[in-house]
């Protein structure tokens, strides 16, 4: 069931009147309401999924009670590579299998063999799979790690791997964070629920009329670029910027609100990347609970930055790669993170890569000064450019996209082939920046004006804009469904 | 609890009023002109009545219609005369014209094409055949008046019909019911722009659930499918002609040859029905012959299908 589809217009009110009027005073009906719904919203996209869900859940809550009552450290370990085995089996047999098979098949190929690609499979990507194997992996981690304990409830763990707002592309939930919340009975905070509601919203704005008003134009031109000139396809790749942003953000934004509605504080996924003044606070800035999770999981336990300048440098290169290869099975991906761990090496070798820790551009300022305005621009330039590999098909066609931003000689402008005027685009993106910038200091709280007359209006202005530049003909899933 | 939903009903009604004080104020929903059945049962707008038709979401396209007392779409009144040289030029929506202004209509053009010539168009929105030959028909001393009748048809769905009857779907859009929800341009807007396309789906997918309906397997016999339809259609138009009467010496059609069962021209030919054929000049055009937003003629397209009447006329 997809956020902006009708049927979660409908099932989220009803779950939401049933939570609070039915099943809210004990904490155990409050749970099993939440699992039973979220198999529901899960089971909507394919019944034969909630196996594969059911299994993570199942293995995960034994392994952890395994990981915690073992005596000895050896024992422990072992119960944990259980874990990740088994999550990271089911990744790489739904995800990965195929890549790993084709990719075999070309090495061989250029050593003058020829194979078939008779071993690929007709596997289809459970929705999600991403994310709640790395939330359930996250679990195991912690309790190996001893931060927390593990639960003897079932229905709350199932509750904490299926919990429905972001279940199917995140924020990755901590256990250490999502489980307490389970584990303890919520109470209707009228406040918590109105703050979920203005983020619903102000996801929705960012879903519906940043990212799928972009969506088909950015389509249009990676097709058919050898067709359009530098200009166009340098728009293309600044489009898929915005596209690829409020497609994500705006999710993470509606789970966020959704789990306010129900008592549940969710992590935070995004606070105004774009606003970035180099790559390394970038990254502490988009998809920040992918990012903290390799950062705990991966980064740390290979010694991070406490060891030699090869090995940390090594520690590096291997995040940034396994980040890009976990959003999906291609070079393309890989590449992706090669370009940010490149670009973040600098910073990193110089001792730069914890500027800006806390602060945000013009942090007591209105306007940034020159010298964070152009490191914001350089910043948003190198992350555009590193889109290219990310949306492109193939490692071909992302080569000749940027082959032929130099060489296209084309000099038509752009004319959207569904005939929309171009310069409504232009403007909304402007107007996003701008509205962002205002707001750029609290991404929690996106209407935060003490006139609630202006609050108003701009519930008013986003909800016109939201039918200006709705579409009923597009795709309208999220971009991270297919990782 | 019982805030929240206080709150949120009060906000959602507030944010509705906004909403369509926004969508009037930047014209964003179109007219909506009154139709009726008037005494010769004949459907038409009612007479005089103004306004502007939009589409798209963000006003894509915008234009001016207004009725005259004849109550179709036009810059002019229909007073025809044995004195002077009138062209009545009778079709549905492509020639109403709801999507172009109606001082730059397609008869405007042609009269420009012919110095004293004065252009009828008898638009409607959905006539076929037999709504456009039973207008003629009722509305006869008014046509035999009338020196030249080009009559628009689309071959594949404007002879489905054998006879003439009252298209009561239609009608129903002026239902109180119809009409008041109308009121709101809110409504009109969002409803134009597929806000509730989904619900739409939604319900007939429920409803094909509850039946346990499956969908139904394409037949193989496509070709003798087709062939039965051409023979039936042109069984129609033979049907309509001799029922309502088409003076072969003042009407002409006007059609695409491309989209047009072969057959059915081959039956034109043979029975000397002249018919003006666009599909060429269309297909010819260096430019686009119809809007962006809609399927309609545009401005070029109107200029291309002048020409062709204005052509036909000096020849004939």
């Amino acid at each position: 069931m997809l956020f902006n589809s009708l049927e979660y217009i409908i099932f989220l009110p009803l779950v939401f009147l049933g939570y609070w009027f039915f099943f809210n005073k004990k904490l155990k009906a409050q749970n099993l309401f939440l699992v039973i719904v979220s198999y529901f919203f899960y089971g909507f996209w394919d019944w034969r999924f909630l196996f594969l869900i059911l299994a993570s859940t199942i293995v995960d809550f034994f392994v952890g009670q395994r990981i915690y009552s073992s005596t000895t450290h050896r024992k422990k370990k072992i119960w944990l590579w259980f874990s990740v085995l088994f999550n990271i089996g089911l990744l790489g047999f739904f995800k990965y299998y195929n890549f790993f098979i084709d990719s075999w098949i070309d090495l061989i190929s250029i050593f003058g063999y020829e194979l078939r690609s008779t071993w690929t499979l007709k596997i289809i990507l459970p929705v999600g799979v991403s994310f709640y194997t790395f939330q359930t992996m996250s679990y195991s981690f912690d309790i190996y790690h001893k931060k927390i304990k593990p639960t003897r409830d079932f229905i709350s763990f199932a509750t904490f791997v299926s919990f429905f707002p972001q279940l199917v592309a995140g924020p990755i939930e901590r256990a250490s964070n999502l489980l307490p919340q389970i584990l303890n009975k919520r109470t209707f905070r009228y406040n918590q629920a109105v703050d979920g509601l203005k983020l619903i919203v102000w996801g929705f704005f960012k879903k519906l009329v940043i990212a799928d008003a972009l969506a088909p134009i950015v389509d249009d031109i990676f097709t058919n670029y050898t067709q359009y000139s530098s200009g166009t396809l340098m728009t293309g790749v600044f489009f898929f910027a915005f596209q690829i942003y409020g497609d994500f953000s705006g999710y993470s934004d509606i789970a966020i609100g959704t789990a306010k509605l129900f008592g549940i504080e969710l992590s935070p996924n995004f606070k105004f990347p774009y606003f970035s003044r180099n790559i390394a606070e970038f990254w502490r800035r988009w998809h920040i609970s992918l990012s903290r999770w390799f950062r705990d999981y991966l980064y740390i336990p290979l010694g991070g930055s406490k060891v030699s300048t090869w090995i940390s440098t090594r520690n590096v290169f291997i995040i940034f790669l396994v980040s890009g290869f976990w959003h999906g099975a291609n070079w393309t991906f890989i590449v992706w993170g090669a370009i940010h761990a490149l670009m973040f090496l600098p910073l990193f070798l110089t001792n730069n890569n914890r500027n800006h820790l806390s602060t945000t551009i013009a942090e007591k300022t209105i306007l940034p000064s020159v010298r964070e305005f152009f490191q914001v621009i350089t910043t948003f330039i190198l992350v555009t450019f590193s889109w290219i590999f990310f949306r492109a098909e193939s490692l071909t066609h992302a080569w000749k996209y940027l082959k032929a931003i130099f060489i296209n000689d084309n000099i038509l402008g752009y004319n959207n082939p569904f005939g929309y005027r171009m310069i409504d685009y232009y403007v909304i993106i402007v107007l996003f920046v701008i509205y962002e910038y205002c707001i750029r200091k609290d991404e929690r709280a996106p209407f935060n004006f003490k006139s609630r007359y202006v609050r108003f209006l701009i519930y008013a202005i986003l909800l016109l804009a939201i039918l200006l530049f709705y579409d009923d003909q597009i795709d309208r899933s999220f971009i991270y469904f297919q990782f | 609890m019982k805030k929240l939903l206080k709150k949120s009903i009060l906000y959602g009604f507030l944010l509705i009023i906004s909403l369509e004080i926004l969508v009037r104020v930047f014209y964003l929903g179109k007219d909506n002109p009154t139709r009726y059945l008037d005494q010769y049962e004949v459907e038409k707008w009612k007479p005089n009545q103004q306004g502007f038709s939009v589409t798209g979401n963000r006003r894509q396209n915008f234009s001016e219609y207004k009725i005259n007392s004849s109550g179709f779409n036009s810059y002019r009144e229909f007073t025809p005369t044995k004195d002077k040289v009138e062209i009545a030029i009778v079709g549905d929506s492509f020639i109403e014209g709801f999507h172009q202004d109606y001082f730059n209509s397609i008869g405007k053009k042609v009269e420009g094409l012919l110095p004293e010539t004065e252009a009828y168009e008898y638009g409607y929105a959905g006539y076929d055949m037999a709504d456009q030959l039973h207008l003629i028909y009722k509305y006869k001393e008014q046509f035999d008046a009338i020196d030249h009748v080009v009559i628009y048809i689309r071959f594949s769905d404007d002879l489905m019909r054998n006879t003439y009857t009252i298209v009561k779907d239609r009608l129903a859009l002026e239902s109180p019911i119809n009409k008041a929800l109308k009121k709101s341009k809110l409504l009109v807007y969002t409803k134009s722009i597929g806000v509730f396309t989904p619900i739409k789906q939604l319900i007939s997918k429920i409803r094909g659930f509850v039946k346990g309906k499956t969908p139904k397997k394409k037949t193989s016999r496509l070709n003798e499918v087709n062939q039965e339809k051409d023979n039936e259609y042109i069984d129609n138009f033979k049907s309509l002609t001799s029922t309502y009467g088409y003076d072969k010496n003042r009407f002409v059609l006007l059609l695409d040859a491309k989209t047009t069962s072969p057959i059915f021209i081959s039956y034109l030919k043979e029975n000397h029905f002249d018919y003006i054929d666009f599909s060429e000049a269309f297909e010819t055009s260096d430019q686009a012959t119809t809007l962006i937003y809609d399927q309609h003629w545009n401005n070029h397209g109107r200029d291309i299908i002048a020409t062709l009447i204005s052509n036909y006329l000096r020849d004939k």
